[in-house]
């Protein structure tokens, strides 16, 4: 009995050292047949002698047994798993070369921000409404409230196709053809280009965009077109921007309003600022609280609804609030200019 | 407009200091653009508005502050030394269009010495930015600018007959203008006449002839009111915009044209002057004043605004409106004829609402009663079309939607351009009928810019005349590619680009879109290069074209390099319906795949091959895959080769190895029959 003892204590021994020096799998089924091999490993053989003793010696030998085979075999079945580890790959010679980077066409800045613009008012429950580009008279004056040969069309100056047909001067047309087909609730916002009769200059050009607002219902007023714009003109140029509404006069809206925000250039510190003048404030958007005879021209009746209207220059809006300089960097489409919006 | 508050200060009395008083003038929309030191004197640049005529003098503005700061208006006199004869007895007025020149007031004023201001007027009148030429010209420009209404002097000795008629101009007639320029008149043109000639354009100018000199002893004086229109026709005609056709083109105060007459023959007086009897005034059809019924619920309710009805009466009142209680909380309303903008009660509130302070009005949210889905999802899938171009490395560009005729001429590109009648210039004339040429122009100019490649495209409209009088405007994509894709760097090489990344792009908008349906067919077009060009087609419908751009062309815009480039139709293909998405299953057992080269004639493309592959009807053919094109010496004269890898899967087992060669089998039997295969 002692020597079978004796034994699996040489055995284990003989493990232990032999394990240690494994190198490779292969090596481990070696040890394994050696171990445990049906036929003659070294273990397979004290069992076969185990069974020679008589049951008092088998309970405290048997156990010894058991323990060194399973050891053995958990062992082995860890060695396996540390040699299974992936082969070696090839080192990377130098990781701070640069990576492989792509490039990304860059959406038009004025498409940037009238896509922010439109996004401020959809999650108002805003939706967007297009028009057509050439226009009528009636449509971008007549139903607007301008009447015929009234000063009020020089500050409209208008590119003429024939003696009806026009480039639209803005996009408030589109408020009557909106309001023509669709009755009220109204609630609006209309993109666009717009085109005017300007000699190119650092802040005018024949072209540009503008964005118009219309909402029409029972009850609106002139609070609620100021807590709206309010509301969107901190979404735009963030929550500390100081505005002011002061009065003013479109043919369309009735009391009309014209909406300043204090100068982010030089908070009205430079007297010589050449965005605001020195006077602090820059005037950013015409609003107002669409005119009776607008709804008239459309029949929605004015003593039922009420509604209020605003426009605004996405390119001017745009150069002041990525401070450009140059309202023609916008069409001369120089890539140097165009790509670092692909930033934002 | 320029305010002196020196000037002001003669209406009312003020002690504010030039910023209070600006940012005053500010809150009731007299905005202030600049503020400017005259020496003891401060000048105001105020922003004026169309229909704002009274606002013009400097009576108007100081109305609107004394209204706000609750002042009383001062009333002036105006003396006068006059002589026996009336008015009458030297001069006879004679108004023939009566709808063009609703009142004219005249008064003589003799033995006036003609000469040098004094200094006040020239100061009054240097601040306003007006040059002082003598004592009468002087005075009438300030009586203009005090009360915003025109008045005309002539030397009385040139009116023959001492007539004066107000006519429309005959055909032929001319007159010199005090401006020295010969001008024609028009029949529509209305005039003031002598007995024989007319001595000056109503309302716009005065005719040298009849003006006055440093010789002119007795001095007619006009103050009369015109038609606005009339003017405004006339000045436009003319090409001249004068203070007097600024004026009267807004609606002057048919009602400040005696005062005016007055307060000129009065300053006169102080030169040596002594005044006809009686004014002469004609008024055939005098106006009577509108009235509008203001409700004070309806400014509560046009506001957001609990008011107090005697703010109401209050501020109408000192703008110089008669309120009338017609009951509770409303009024009648009558209109002084000054304020030609007042005629509904919107009008009426917008007073109010200046008067009390936009700025003190409160500040709501707008309520939402109901939501709305957009109506159409084109502006969405506008949007996608342009991510995957960004995707592909293109940037957007926005060109003028003017163009040069004689460069679009160029492009032949069938469409009937559409000229503008009144054009910035000539290079700016017609309305773009294609997007290329534009980006062609943004090429050149990157190019000279360091630029080694230019990737770009414009979403916008083009325009034309479809049929005669019946105009267009559509919606079109156009994409450019030329030059470097990628410069060199230290894993790769600098790439070209070439007509498949073009195409790449196109297919893939078609592809992200939904539009799977799509094809290409060969097309000659003037924009491309011959044997150059494709039709772009979605459900076998036309939408667009793509190409290497025609060389004749290209340097006629000195570019060297190819230019490949496309057009797109976004109003025909956003038309179609996109395929509606639908969850395919996951596949459960592994696909397997064959690759098959053969060798078919080469004139048969990649497409007429696709085409044919498509219409294989094997059973398990997932998908299909031509992996290489190739042709050349190795290969028998006339031939081209093609690989294919077929993929092929079961939905519901694996497959047999037996049934893919079967299926390879009989793939190469159709293909034998009908594009006549030969395997490599
Ligand atoms: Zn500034």
């Amino acid at each position: 009995m002692s020597s079978l003892l004796k034994k699996i204590d040489h055995y284990r021994q003989l493990f232990t050292e032999q394990v240690s020096r494994v190198k490779e799998a292969r090596e481990v089924e070696e040890l394994r047949q050696a171990f445990l091999g049906r036929k003659k490993g070294h273990l397979t053989l004290l069992f076969e002698e185990f069974k020679t003793l008589g049951p008092e010696e088998k309970k405290n030998v048997g156990q010894m047994l058991n323990e060194l085979k399973s050891d053995i075999q958990n062992s082995l079945a860890e060695m396996e798993q540390k040699l299974k580890a992936p082969a070696r790959v090839k080192q990377l010679e130098d990781l701070t070369l640069p990576g492989r980077q792509l490039y990304w066409g860059a959406p038009h800045p004025i498409t940037l921000f009238q896509r922010e613009i439109e996004r401020i008012f959809i999650s108002m429950g805003f939706s967007v409404e297009e028009g057509p580009e050439i226009e009528t008279d009636y449509y971008n004056f007549e139903a607007l409230n301008f009447p015929p040969h009234h000063p009020a069309r020089d500050s409209w100056d208008t590119l003429y196709i024939n003696d009806t047909l026009l480039l639209r001067t803005h996009t408030s047309p589109v408020q009557i053809r909106v309001m023509e087909k669709k009755k009220p609730p109204i609630r609006i916002i209309i993109p666009g280009k717009v085109f005017r009769r300007e000699t190119p200059d650092p802040t005018h050009l024949p072209m540009f965009y503008q964005v118009e607002g219309l909402v029409v219902d029972r009850g609106i007023t002139f609070a609620h077109l100021k807590g709206t714009l309010e509301y969107f003109i901190k979404a735009l140029f963030g929550e500390k921007i100081k505005l002011r509404f002061r009065p003013s006069f479109f043919p369309f809206t009735e009391p009309s309003a014209e909406v300043d925000i204090e100068c982010i250039v030089c908070g009205g510190q430079d007297s010589a600022c050449r965005v605001c003048g020195g006077s602090g404030w820059k005037e950013i958007l015409g609003a107002g609280m669409v005119d009776p005879q607008v709804f008239k021209n459309v029949n929605i009746d004015p003593e039922v609804y009420s509604g209020w209207a605003f426009g605004l220059g996405i390119d001017r809006t745009a150069m002041f609030a990525f401070q450009i300089p140059e309202i023609r960097h916008f069409y001369e489409n120089d890539l140097r200019f165009l790509r670092q919006f692909n930033r934002r | 407009m320029k305010i002196s508050y020196s000037w002001l200060k003669e209406f009312v009395n003020l002690n504010l200091s030039p910023q209070e008083l600006a940012s005053s003038l500010n809150q009731i929309g007299l905005m202030v653009e600049s503020i400017t030191a005259a020496g003891e004197d401060t000048v105001f640049e105020i922003e004026t508005y169309a229909n704002r005529p009274d606002t013009l003098g400097h009576l108007g503005v100081a109305r609107e502050i004394a209204t706000l700061l609750d002042l009383n208006l001062k009333t002036r006199n105006w003396p006068l030394k006059e002589l026996p004869q009336t008015t009458a007895e030297m001069v006879d007025i004679n108004i023939l269009d009566p709808q063009l020149c609703p009142r004219y007031c005249g008064l003589v004023v003799k033995g006036v010495k003609v000469g040098p201001s004094p200094d006040w007027l020239k100061k009054r009148l240097e601040a306003v930015g007006l040059r002082p030429i003598n004592n009468v010209v002087d005075v009438s420009n300030y009586v203009c600018f005090s009360l915003g209404q025109p008045i005309h002097t002539f030397d009385l000795s040139k009116l023959k007959g001492g007539k004066i008629k107000i006519r429309k101009a005959r055909k032929g007639e001319t007159i010199r203008t005090l401006e020295g320029e010969t001008v024609e008149l028009d029949p529509e043109m209305l005039v003031i006449a002598d007995e024989s000639t007319p001595v000056a354009i109503a309302g716009v100018i005065g005719g040298e002839e009849s003006g006055i000199t440093e010789s002119t002893s007795d001095v007619f004086i006009e103050s009369a009111n015109f038609n606005p229109v009339s003017i405004r026709q006339t000045a436009k005609k003319l090409g001249l915009s004068t203070d007097a056709s600024y004026r009267f083109e807004r609606g002057a105060d048919p009602n400040a044209a005696p005062a005016a007459a007055v307060m000129a023959a009065s300053l006169l007086c102080e030169f040596g002057g002594r005044v006809s009897k009686g004014l002469l005034d004609v008024y055939p059809a005098p106006r009577k004043p509108r009235t509008v019924t203001l409700r004070l619920r309806r400014v509560n309710e046009l506001l957001g605004l609990e008011i107090e009805p005697e703010f109401v009466v209050k501020i109408l009142t000192g703008l110089g409106l008669k309120l009338k209680e017609q009951g509770p909380q409303v009024w009648t309303v009558e209109i002084p004829s000054f304020r030609v903008d007042l005629e509904r009660e919107a009008d009426l509130v917008e007073e109010v609402a200046r008067f009390y302070g936009y700025d003190r009005i409160p500040s709501a949210i707008t309520p939402v009663k109901s939501f709305e889905l957009p109506a159409d999802r084109k502006r969405d899938r506008v949007w996608r079309l342009k991510e995957v171009l960004f995707h592909h490395g293109f940037d957007e560009v926005i060109n003028f939607s003017f163009t040069d005729p004689e460069k679009e001429q160029l492009w032949q590109t069938g469409c009937q351009p559409i000229r503008l009648q009144n054009p910035i210039s000539a290079k700016l004339s017609i309305l773009r009928t294609s997007l290329l040429p534009g980006l062609v122009e943004n090429a050149v100019w990157n190019f000279n810019r360091e630029a080694e490649g230019v990737h770009i495209f414009e979403v916008g409209n083009i325009y034309y005349w479809e049929q005669e009088e019946t105009h267009r405007e559509n919606l079109n994509l156009g994409i450019l590619t030329t030059g470097l894709r990628s410069g060199r760097t230290w894993k790769e090489t600098e790439k070209q680009t070439d007509f498949y990344v073009l195409k790449g792009a196109v297919e893939d908008i078609c592809n992200y879109l939904g539009y799977e349906n799509f094809s290409f067919e060969p097309v000659e077009h003037p924009f491309f290069e011959p044997g150059q060009g494709l039709r772009i087609l979605v459900k076998n419908e036309p939408v667009g074209l793509l190409g290497l751009l025609n060389g004749n062309l290209a340097r006629s815009y000195d570019l060297e390099r190819p230019v490949y480039c496309a057009e797109i139709d976004l109003n025909e293909l956003l038309r179609k319906q996109p395929r509606t998405f639908s969850f395919q299953p996951v596949p459960r057992f592994p696909g397997t795949s064959r690759d098959l080269s053969f060798l078919v004639e080469d004139s048969l493309n990649y497409q007429q091959i696709q085409q044919q592959l498509q219409k294989l009807n094997i059973p398990y053919l997932e998908n299909f895959l031509i992996y290489d094109r190739f042709q050349g010496k190795a290969l028998p004269p006339g031939k081209v080769s093609f690989s294919v890898r077929f993929y092929f899967r079961h939905s519901a087992r694996t497959l047999q190895t037996e049934e893919v060669d079967r299926a390879m089998q009989e793939i190469i039997s159709q293909l034998k029959s009908t594009l006549k295969i030969q395997l490599r």
